[in-house]
């Protein structure tokens, strides 16, 4: 049976009481723990450096050549505090509702009400650290608004808060690391988690480098590895984000939840051709000022401008009035979906809608448009080659985030002991869509606020034989993996990882994107495990193991998400319902709403690994709603 | 279109290098420079030669992960841009194109167009931080910073941490790195506690990495993908002769 | 701590580079306005001259001063150069410059050039090595007319400096004639485009060296900095045009026609 451990008590006081009941190392015992950090993107890099910072010995793993590079350095548009410095009535409690309410009460609420709790140490603790977030003449932080809130509580740098947050919490990382307070592991990627006793007690990585097979130990490790995102080929994500980690240790026993709750961003720059290798997202805060519209009439090619004001459809604003063009990622996402679907969308592929800043320029003069959102201007002329400052930006949706990841407690605990899973890597605060401006503030809260206190009482409450890299179960992993690496090599097929990448992007983007369907998954599910099976029979790697080799780095991460692909897709099948990013076509409202089954499916979908042949476990942990009313979401 | 482009190679850090030539046809106008790039590796996976190692990652011009010398340019001839970021159609049919790793002594190549950039992370290991740990925050809006100051500290933080400056200096210096980082946090009110002390051991450290020294000629501040401006080195100067001449020890 | 320790930072020496730089620059100026006095006439002239090796102990501080700063701008530079050098082992297959320009990345060469040049120069005309016969001549002026005279006749007692009666009953003070030399040595076109070439390369050097002179001292601001390269560009030129201008002259007949 899965156990939360969520703390008793009314919501607001659980938190406090919880940090009062765990237990504690002692100061000068800490030293005598070594945690392994591997991530280190915004929640990794600030929980190595918050617990180095403690005194426990901190060891941390990124593939990427430095912790700067990690991919919340994308994010653009800002982070949500509870600060209410805009006086607009803002309050902790409202972002733990919006929070819940935008996740369409798919989340737990004593961790989202956490969350917005601690969003307001994060803003302090990232101004102490030196982030220039945007300020007012008065010398006070600004704030702008953000999809899926009525509030104005998003705090901001630029078009380019995740990479401010990330340098801060890098430079409190790069601190420890100077001090030698974390020993720092570059262009090394995770392989596996190692077991032992059944405690997470160590991994095996690959030295991007030499392609040297390494073992190392601890007594605890934290994945901090990010989203799945890239399960579609094309996504938002950086190219090298991947699920090993966390699917390993899913196959090691860690639960997975959730795993069809992914979320596509509706700000996206529409894809040009087959030689596409990511998608880049332009920040959601454009929705503020830009308005969304597809032609009334079918397969108008007409260029925008000379289309007539009657003869345009603003459709989010024609649909959810209240919202309008700030309704939250999904519903914004699967409405751009829908007109295209329709016939009416625009762009040479007609997978794309206009967002226009004409009135926007007229009413606020093109210098103060220029002022908000000049880089992202800049950056789409440069990858489309049109001005949108005369002719409308083209977007279109994509895979962005995965609010699934694996099962973890109130601890940040997965169901191996040992094993803390932070930010998107774990699954707990999003429910089934993360409103904007939310996964910086997850990830932080997680490495900076959680973490500390709670790996505490997992070293508190447990003892831990002495073990090093020599220990037989690193022997048999590092065996298994060497194993693997030559099998891969040996094949010398015709297809690389590449192709099969992008064929099993195009499978789950088809039937396991926007709109899912029974038959579609179904088809899916026959169609995943032949694309696995050539894999391993027609796969081509150039190059040798023990060198930098990027086939065979691309080649196990598709493996795993070869494998990985088939739990999203069961997940969906079993998902009866449609719920935020999780829009099953079957379920709707005669109007093409969600139609969400608060009955049946308000509970987390736990998934357990069974053995590669067979299905995996489904189980459930219960959603209990104490302090909201399960509302269906409207946004009109 | 069609393109010759010759691509350094070097089989690791011991080997001696080489300009390769390849010839690529079908290429896009609308590709990334890195997306031409891939489908010149799937056409060498496919005739079983190796591929062309090179760093990248986001692929949005913010992770600073790519890091390629085009035509004698770091991150080629688009200003303010990073090479994931610049697109084909800024290239014409039949162009020779030359690829090169950013290069300096503190930047040795690992493998073909990949160097190892981690003497700029030991930079900042050395003081480029605000010393605060967890919760020893005071609130947000406690200390007030003026508007111009915290856009100009976000003009210097905008750095992504390329090294394209130091692979454009023909001196290898780091001086607009190291300002950047320096002046964001000189020009906060959080960052003066340990302002001299910062400044003092970032420049001692770029020293010890074999960084080359400023001669002012702005090279990295026009190819600097995110446009950090030479009037922090300006700062740095100034910063560095206080520092240095108050420095007691 | 030696004298050199500066060396070890980088930003140091730039700073030494900028300081001695300075005071170089400031030297030429003087030397510029002083030498353009050459146009208004012989007496002037010379008698600026003779002004100049009349301030006597000042005079050597001044020539210390001097010399320490060539020797402390060329000793660093040089060392720069060859930690530059180091840091940037390999170079590039193909370079493509976008915004450094040709004055600012053959500092070391123009400098180099310089040096030579200002060796020549003083070889020429304050040693009087290469071509002492542009430098043995003298003038004399006679006490209470100002007109300055040339004696064919050798006055031997005549001691420069000091006023003598000579037998005819004049009293005369002897000078150096500098203008004479001036006029004589730049009669010459080999050594008259020597030294044009000499000053271009001055300027050149100077275009990029005052502006990187008020970065280095940390001047930098965007309302001021544009000014600030133009203005060293149009100061740059204008030293050089001051300096040309006098042999380019001589050469014409426009001054010196008597010689």
């Amino acid at each position: 049976m899965l156990d939360a451990k969520i703390p008793s008590g009314p919501i607001q006081d659980k938190w406090d009481k919880h940090r009062f009941e765990l237990k504690l190392v002692n100061a000068a015992n800490k030293r005598k723990y070594k945690v392994l950090v591997v991530g280190t993107g915004l929640a990794g890099a600030s929980a190595a450096a918050s617990l180095a910072e403690l005194g426990y010995v901190v060891e941390a793993f990124t593939y990427n050549d430095s912790p700067r590079r990690a991919h919340s350095i994308s994010a653009q548009g800002g982070i949500n505090a509870a600060k209410n410095y805009t006086n607009d009535g803002d309050s902790i409690w409202r972002l733990f509702y919006d929070t819940l309410k935008g996740g369409d009460f798919r989340a737990r609420e004593a961790n989202v009400y956490r969350l917005a709790q601690l969003s307001n140490n994060i803003i302090d603790q990232c101004v102490a650290q030196g982030v220039p977030f945007a300020r007012e003449y008065g010398g006070l932080l600004a704030n702008r608004s953000f999809g899926g809130a009525q509030v104005s509580r998003t705090f901001y740098a630029r078009g380019q808060t995740g990479q401010q947050l990330l340098l801060g919490a890098y430079s409190a990382l790069s601190r420890a690391v100077g001090k030698k307070q974390v020993k720092m592991h570059t262009r090394k990627e995770m392989l596996d988690l190692v077991v032992i006793d059944g405690k997470a007690r160590g991994i095996v990585t690959r030295d991007l480098v030499s392609g040297k097979i390494e073992s190392h130990w601890g007594d605890a490790v934290i994945l901090a590895t990010g989203g799945y995102g890239n399960i579609f080929f094309l996504s938002t994500n950086a190219l090298a984000c991947n699920v090993t980690s966390i699917y390993r240790a899913y196959k090691k026993g860690a639960y997975f939840a959730n795993p069809c709750f992914t979320q596509i961003h509706p700000t996206c720059i529409p894809v040009s051709g087959d030689h596409q290798s990511k998608l880049t997202l332009m920040s959601e805060s454009l929705r503020n000022d830009g308005r969304i519209w597809v032609p009334k009439n079918k397969g108008d090619k007409r260029p925008p401008n000379e289309i007539p004001e009657e003869e345009r459809d603003y459709y989010l604003e024609r649909k959810y009035p209240s919202y309008g063009n700030l309704s939250p990622r999904d519903i914004s996402s699967r409405s751009a979906k829908e007109v295209c679907d329709d016939g009416r969308g625009v762009s040479s592929t007609g997978y794309g809608v206009y967002l226009d800043f004409e009135d926007a320029i007229k009413r606020l003069g093109q210098k103060e448009i220029e002022a908000r959102y000049g880089n992202l201007f800049e950056m789409y002329e440069r990858i489309i080659g049109e001005d949108p400052y005369t002719t409308p930006m083209m977007i279109y949706p994509a895979s962005h985030y995965t609010m699934g990841g694996l099962w973890v407690d109130y601890n940040l605990m997965s169901t191996i002991p040992g094993l803390h899973v932070l930010g998107e890597a774990n699954f707990s605060d999003h429910g089934a869509n993360r409103l904007g401006a939310s996964a910086l503030m997850q990830g932080l809260a997680d490495g900076y606020f959680v973490i500390p206190y709670t790996i505490g009482d997992y070293f508190a409450r447990n003892s831990f034989d002495k073990i090093d890299e020599e220990h037989e179960e690193f022997k048999k992993v590092e065996k298994a993996e060497t194993e693997k690496i030559n099998k891969m090599l040996s094949i010398k097929g015709k297809k690389t990882p590449t192709e099969f990448h992008r064929e099993l992007g195009k499978v789950m983007w088809e039937n396991c994107g926007m709109g899912r369907n029974e038959s579609g998954l179904k088809k899916a599910l026959e169609l995943v495990p032949q694309i696995r099976e050539e894999f391993w029979q027609n796969l081509t790697i150039t190059g040798e193991a023990d060198d930098l080799n990027i086939v065979l780095e691309k080649a196990l991460r598709v493996a795993d998400f070869l494998e990985f692909a088939e739990i999203m897709l069961w997940d969906a099948l079993e998902r009866k319902e449609s719920c935020g990013g999780h829009f099953r076509e079957e379920y709707q409202y005669p109007d093409g709403e969600a139609k969400r089954d608060d009955e049946n499916f308000a509970h987390v979908a736990v998934w357990e690994y069974t053995g590669q042949e067979n299905k995996p476990k489904r189980h459930i942990e219960s959603l209990v709603f104490e302090n909201v009313e399960l509302a269906v979401r409207s946004y009109k | 279109m069609k393109l010759t482009l010759y691509i350094w190679r070097q089989k690791n850090a011991k080997s001696k290098g080489f300009m390769e030539k390849h010839q690529l046809d079908g290429v896009s106008e609308d590709m990334s420079f890195l997306e031409m790039l891939d489908v010149l590796n799937e056409q060498l996976i496919h005739e079983g030669k190796e591929p062309v190692a090179f760093d990248h990652d986001c692929r949005e011009g913010i992770c600073g992960t790519c890091s390629l010398t085009i035509n004698g340019t770091p991150h080629g001839p688009e200003a303010a841009t990073t090479c994931c970021q610049l697109h084909m159609r800024k290239f014409k049919d039949g162009d020779s194109i030359y690829i090169e790793p950013f290069r300096a002594k503190a930047f040795p190549v690992i493998k073909d167009l990949i160097s190892d950039r981690s003497a700029l992370d030991r930079i900042i290991q050395a003081g480029g931080f605000i010393s605060v740990n967890t919760n020893q925050a005071q609130d947000a809006n406690a200390l007030p910073v003026s508007k111009e100051k915290a856009d100009l500290a976000m003009d210097a933080a905008a750095c992504i941490g390329c090294g394209a400056c130091i692979a454009a200096c023909p001196n290898a210096s780091s001086m607009l790195f190291v300002a950047a980082k320096v002046s964001q946090f000189a020009l906060l009110p959080q960052g003066q506690p340990e302002r001299k002390r910062r400044v003092l051991s970032m420049v001692e450290q770029m020293h010890q990495e074999g960084f080359g020294a400023c001669t002012n000629i702005y090279e990295c501040e026009a190819v600097c993908p995110k446009q950090v401006s030479v009037r922090f080195i300006a700062q740095m100067n100034r910063e560095y002769m206080g520092a240095y001449m108050k420095n007691e020890e | 701590m030696s004298i050199v320790s500066y060396l070890k930072s980088t930003i140091l020496s730039k700073i030494v580079m900028a300081v001695t730089g300075i005071i170089l620059l400031l030297f030429l100026i003087g030397h510029t306005l002083g030498n353009l006095q050459i146009f208004i006439g012989r007496e002037v002239f010379n008698q600026y001259a003779y002004f100049l090796q009349s301030t006597g102990e000042l005079l050597w501080v001044f020539r210390a001063v001097m010399l320490l700063s060539a020797i402390l701008h060329i000793v660093t530079s040089v060392y720069l150069k060859f930690y530059n050098l180091k840091a940037k082992p390999q170079k590039y297959a193909v370079t493509n410059y976008v915004k450094a320009t040709l004055s600012s990345r053959t500092m070391i060469w123009t400098g180099i050039a310089i040096a030579c040049f200002l060796a020549y120069h003083l070889l020429h005309f304050t040693f009087g090595v290469t071509n002492p016969e542009h430098t043995k001549y003298n003038g004399y002026v006679e006490k209470g007319a100002g007109l300055y005279v040339e004696y064919n006749m050798p006055v031997p007692e005549l001691i420069e400096g000091k006023y003598i009666e000579i037998p005819d009953g004049k009293i005369l003070f002897k000078q150096k004639d500098v203008y004479k030399m001036v006029i004589l040595g730049f009669k010459n076109p080999f050594i008259s485009i020597v030294y044009i070439i000499g000053v271009i390369i001055v300027g050149f050097h100077l275009n990029h060296a005052i502006q990187s002179a008020f970065q280095t001292l940390g001047l930098n601001h965007p309302r001021y900095s544009p000014s600030i390269i133009a203005g060293s560009s149009t100061f740059s030129f204008l030293i050089a045009l001051g300096l040309i201008s006098i042999p380019v002259s001589v050469l014409l007949g426009i001054i010196g026609g008597v010689a």
